[in-house]
């Protein structure tokens, strides 16, 4: 990101400035409520469970707060260029974050109702698919913050090696679930959970997007495969 | 990937914009011993909206007053280098009537400028000029003009009144419907709605919107949001030079020079 100068109305980059922030710390919080969603899962953690799922209601609330900014100052300021771009793709990122923090809440909630059960240690193959859709969302947020098209843009490849992954653990959980056993339901709050972790880093790869678009005005949704790329 | 954004293409600017009506080449302007304008190239295509944005003095009036040679009339002033065609034309060279060119290039003014005689009078006064018409023939023209220029169903009723008694927006395109009287190729208009209320800039905006089918329009204008809102292609300049210029949208959303988005962003301090 290269260093822009400042604006001549001062109102406009405090504006600008909020707005990022706000999207940061929305972005820390959901981060936050996945790792601790998956934490909950593996140690059976039934406070941290409700923890994660009242805790959901403050990134709604972050949302909220990013829309009414960004609505705010495209009516004041009428932003252009990069300052429209990072308006717009704030606006999208929070979306795609909010929908993260929800499955957070799914897999929370799935970890919930196994704590009442016995352990299973099948939920230790899910820890590659945690790693893998939090590190991706730690880039794909990183991507935004620098306005790194390049880091953006190579999330697509990472999630075609979750969507690998989710399918591999997804199809041993399902030959578990077929045997039956007193363990069936688990393994099916499992296979909620591997879900969930697949579709962030499907939401991941769209902040990717957004990054890209915020550094590079390119629209790539849809062109990673491609010629499509505007 | 690199973190520069892609320069307009040409590719980009065909899709927009026709073949081209004015054609710049090279063109240093001096008032006297003063650069106005230095080494502009730039084409202007047809039956589209150009517009011209840059801070004060930065040259975009001064290139706007080049197309119609109305610089020609300030003392010392002069194109030292380059050609500007219109039409295809070299409009320096001998043969071209600086009258004529100005009636194929007409120009809308900041301040709308009636003559002190009737709304009839102002609208059939450059008729008078290129011809003479009969009557029925003046009548029917001026009311062509005053209904390209959105006016005729305010003003019909009292053609024989003052023109000074129109509102400023209306007087604004009282002068849009003289300028277009005669049929010029070209519209050329320096800060048309500076003067008006936001109803009448909106209603001289739409005007504008609805001349570009039958008219080639260059307006410079201050108003970043109105050049968005008219333009099909935007040109920056900056100090006398022309920075950037290619399609509004593009040039708005991703411009590829840092001095276009500081300005159009409102970073120049």
């Amino acid at each position: 990101m290269s260093q822009q100068s400042p604006h001549i109305i001062r109102d406009f980059d405090d504006a600008m400035q909020a707005l990022r922030e706000e999207v940061l710390r929305m972005a820390s919080q959901t981060r936050l409520n996945l790792e601790r969603a998956f934490r909950a899962l593996s140690t059976r953690d039934l406070d941290l469970c409700k923890a994660v799922i009242a805790d959901d209601n403050d990134v709604d609330e972050m949302e909220r707060n990013v829309d009414a900014a960004g609505m705010d100052i495209l009516v004041r300021f009428h932003p252009v260029a990069s300052d429209l771009r990072l308006v717009i793709s704030s606006m999208k990122v929070v979306t795609n974050l909010e929908r993260i923090s929800d499955h957070a809440v799914n897999i929370a909630k799935r970890a919930k109702k196994m704590v009442n059960r016995n352990e299973v240690p099948e939920t230790k193959l899910l820890e590659p698919l945690s790693q893998m859709a939090t590190s991706m969302l730690a880039d794909a947020l990183t991507a935004y913050a620098d306005r790194n098209a390049e880091l953006g843009g190579s999330l697509f490849a990472r999630d075609k090696e979750l969507d690998r992954q989710h399918k591999r653990v997804v199809r041993g959980l399902s030959q578990l679930l077929e045997e039956g056993g007193p363990e069936a339901e688990a393994y099916l709050h499992l296979i909620f959970v591997a879900r969930s972790f697949e579709r962030v880093g499907d939401l991941a790869v769209n902040i990717g997007e957004d990054a890209v678009f915020l550094d590079l005005a390119r629209d790539i949704r849809y062109g990673h495969d491609g010629e499509s790329e505007k | 990937m690199s973190d520069e954004p892609a320069p307009i293409s040409p590719a980009d600017v065909a899709a927009v914009a026709p073949a081209p009506r004015i054609v710049a080449r090279e063109v240093e302007f001096r008032y006297g011993d003063t650069p106005a304008l230095e080494d502009i190239s730039l084409e202007i295509p047809e039956r589209r909206v150009t517009a011209f944005i840059g801070p004060s003095g930065c040259g975009k009036s001064t290139l706007l007053r080049c197309f119609n040679r109305m610089n020609d009339l300030v003392p010392g002033a002069r194109v030292t280098r380059g050609t500007i065609h219109v039409g295809g034309e070299e409009i320096h060279s001998p043969t071209v009537d600086p009258v004529e060119l100005r009636r194929r290039v007409g120009m809308v003014f900041q301040k709308s400028n009636p003559f002190a005689k009737s709304i009839f009078e102002n609208v059939a006064y450059g008729l008078r000029l290129v011809g003479k018409p009969d009557r029925d023939e003046l009548a029917g023209k001026v009311e062509a003009a005053l209904r390209g220029a959105a006016l005729w169903e305010e003003v019909k009723d009292r053609l024989d009144q003052s023109a000074n008694g129109l509102s400023g927006g209306q007087q604004q395109r009282l002068c849009i419907a003289r300028a277009i009287a005669v049929r010029p190729e070209i519209l050329l208009m320096d800060e048309p709605c500076s003067a008006l209320d936001p109803i009448a800039a909106a209603k001289v905006e739409d005007l504008i919107l609805q001349l570009k089918q039958d008219f080639t329009i260059v307006a410079v204008t201050h108003n970043m949001q109105q050049a968005t809102r008219i333009s099909d292609l935007t040109a920056f300049f900056y100090l006398g030079k022309l920075i950037e210029s290619g399609p509004t949208t593009k040039l708005f959303s991703n411009p590829a020079q840092r001095e276009t988005e500081d300005y159009i962003s409102g970073r120049f301090g």
